[in-house]
């Protein structure tokens, strides 16, 4: 282990030039990053087949911080891009970053057409309950009762569970992991990396500054240590008996098929036309 | 009534009988010790011999201290033995190997034992690799001194190197089958019997391998054949702080395991007790900021520091 990690620099992956990044302090976003490059420095993906590309909000940051090909596209929409990225560069490692607002509430649809269509992308959505750069308004992940600038009484709306809605919508690997376990949240993104199809991998997050700071979670260690009394393992995954509660997230790879791909289908058809274009 | 007649009666009392063969199999949950067991109750049974075997299994798990009683003779009445009883002390881990010391017969007992130590976590005082140990601390030549005839393996690196560390124990069983006298074949279809059909190889590959390293242990008669346990690379951990982009956050400070970090006057994190730091990269990982590396330097001859 001591080796394995000896070898990973995360310096070596980013833009030195940006940092220090403009993230807050404990911000769990950065332990995520650091768990995205050191996956990919495990599969030893060449930067210049690399392509990041992330949406709107803190997470959306993130790609601007990856020495690689990195696209900071509209608020929602990274996994249209990245469709269409992937679509006509098959030979490009395509990795979408987007946070829970971006990817479940601004971007849902995006979300589950691209779990359907079941395309080698891998998106990596970092979850912290809150829309934090806007000023902390409530997200379609925050739990039940917390408060958040727009729910100054507590949040009273059911909250989402984002990997059953992506098994349900077909991706084809489907997992979960906390900011605390950075090998296993590592190990977790290179599975995710490796899967043939949609990879969609949740990372839960702490939102320190905006979520933290108005429901009294205490500072950045404190959010940490409370992800490991309260993440539960993915025995106890979610079951008409124990049904989705925040605070027991089952954790590690929930969902992993084979369904066909979609590349490679479209790219069959598209030759089939060009085919018979040319007779 | 003569005194002959009652001269004779001993003669066929129990007590009178050959004692039955002690051989003691110790370690810890998980490692094999029933399996050995079980392969030497099986063959002295086939080998036309009254076995009891006792055991103890289930409430130690994995990483608990394991212990089972094999003795086999023409007749066996107790299930167990007795402290100073033991023919033959097997033991899978150091520290179980000198936690059942004192039931080797003092004057003929053989101490084989591997030398991998399982620390505990209740005894684990300083987690740097190589430091010295309040726990099982006596040495290899020290534990020569307590027994008649003893063999410290490196069992755990003798069958990584066969390529499945978990044939330890085979290694052992191969050390053990030198103290009787069953034929190798017996040993060796007992052996393959018992292994999972897809290690059978490798296992009886383990059991060669143990055997005739005591065998050629034991060529030399006149010095106790022992080997040290191999001294694990010392490295001085070293990290790298870059302040400007530490952003204050204390996780580093209040997860470290060894809390050897605080922050200082600029509220910057800073390596406040380097001698406590073992190097495993927890801050390095947690630091959001990127703002921590560790450096493992490696540090020739160089010792741990104990608390």
């Amino acid at each position: 282990m001591f080796t394995d990690a000896a070898n990973f620099d995360v310096r070596d992956y980013l833009r030195k030039e940006m940092m220090p990044h403009f993230l807050c302090p404990g911000c769990g976003h950065g332990i995520a990053l650091r768990a995205l490059l050191w996956a990919l420095h495990d599969l030893a993906i060449d930067k210049d087949k690399l392509a990041v590309v992330s949406g709107i909000g803190c997470a959306g940051r993130l790609s601007a911080y990856i020495d690689a090909n990195t696209f900071h596209t509209t608020h929602g929409r990274p996994l249209a891009y990245a469709t269409g990225l992937a679509l006509a560069r098959p030979d490009l490692h395509v990795v979408v970053i987007s946070g829970d607002g971006d990817c479940l509430a601004i971007g849902g649809n995006h979300l589950i057409h691209a779990c359907r269509r079941n395309l080698k992308i891998t998106c990596l959505m970092l979850n912290n309950e809150i829309y934090g750069m806007t000023g902390g308004q409530v997200s379609p992940t925050t739990s039940e009762s917390r408060l958040t600038t727009t729910t100054p009484l507590g949040n009273n709306e059911p909250n989402f569970d984002a990997c059953a809605l992506a098994t349900a919508a077909g991706a084809g690997f489907v997992g979960r992991e906390v900011t605390r376990h950075v090998p296993k949240l590592k190990e977790l993104i290179k599975a995710g990396l490796e899967h043939p199809g949609f990879a969609f991998v949740e990372v839960l997050s702490d939102c320190t500054e905006v979520f933290g700071r108005k429901n009294d979670l205490g500072s950045s260690p404190e959010m940490i240590m409370r992800q490991k009394s309260e993440i539960r393992p993915s025995a106890y995954r979610n079951t008409v008996e124990t049904p989705f509660h925040s605070t027991s997230l089952p954790t590690g790879i929930l969902t992993q098929n084979d369904r066909p791909e979609y590349g490679a289908a479209h790219r069959r058809a598209a030759a089939a036309v060009v085919a018979k274009g040319a007779k | 009534m003569s005194e002959t007649s009652i001269d004779a009666a001993p003669a066929v009392a129990p007590s009178a009988a050959k004692p039955p063969f002690n051989v003691l199999i110790v370690g810890v949950g998980g490692q094999g010790v029933i399996m050995v067991s079980k392969v030497l109750a099986a063959l002295a049974q086939w080998r036309g011999f009254e076995v009891k075997q006792s055991e103890v299994h289930g409430m130690a798990k994995r990483g608990g201290s394991v212990f089972s009683h094999v003795r086999f003779g023409k007749r066996v009445w107790s299930p167990t033995i007795a402290k100073g009883e033991a023919d033959v002390l097997v033991a899978l881990e150091w520290a179980e190997g000198l936690r059942w010391l004192p039931f080797l017969k003092p004057d003929t007992g053989i101490f084989i034992c591997d030398t991998k130590r399982i620390v505990p976590p209740f005894a684990c005082l300083n987690r740097t690799p190589g430091a010295p140990m309040r726990y099982s601390r006596e040495t290899a030549d020290e534990v020569a001194s307590y027994v008649a005839e003893g063999y410290a393996i490196d069992a755990t690196t003798m069958a990584e190197e066969l390529g499945n560390e978990r044939a330890a124990n085979v290694v052992l069983l191969g050390a053990l089958s030198n103290a009787l006298d069953f034929p190798v074949a017996d040993w060796e279809t007992t052996v393959a019997d018992f292994v999972p059909k897809k290690t059978v190889a490798v296992n009886l590959e383990a059991f060669r391998l143990g055997r005739t390293w005591v065998a050629e242990a034991r060529a030399p008669a006149a010095d106790v054949p022992l080997v040290h346990a191999p001294v694990a690379a010392s490295y001085a951990p070293r990290l790298e702080i870059n302040a400007d982009w530490c952003k204050s956050c204390d996780i580093c400070v209040k997860l470290c395991p060894e809390r050897c970090l605080k922050l200082n006057a600029e509220r910057v994190a800073e390596l406040a007790a380097p001698e406590k730091c073992t190097g495993c990269r927890l801050c390095e990982w947690l630091c959001p900021d990127f703002a921590i590396r560790v450096h493992l330097d490696p540090q020739a001859g160089a010792e741990g520091t104990a608390r």
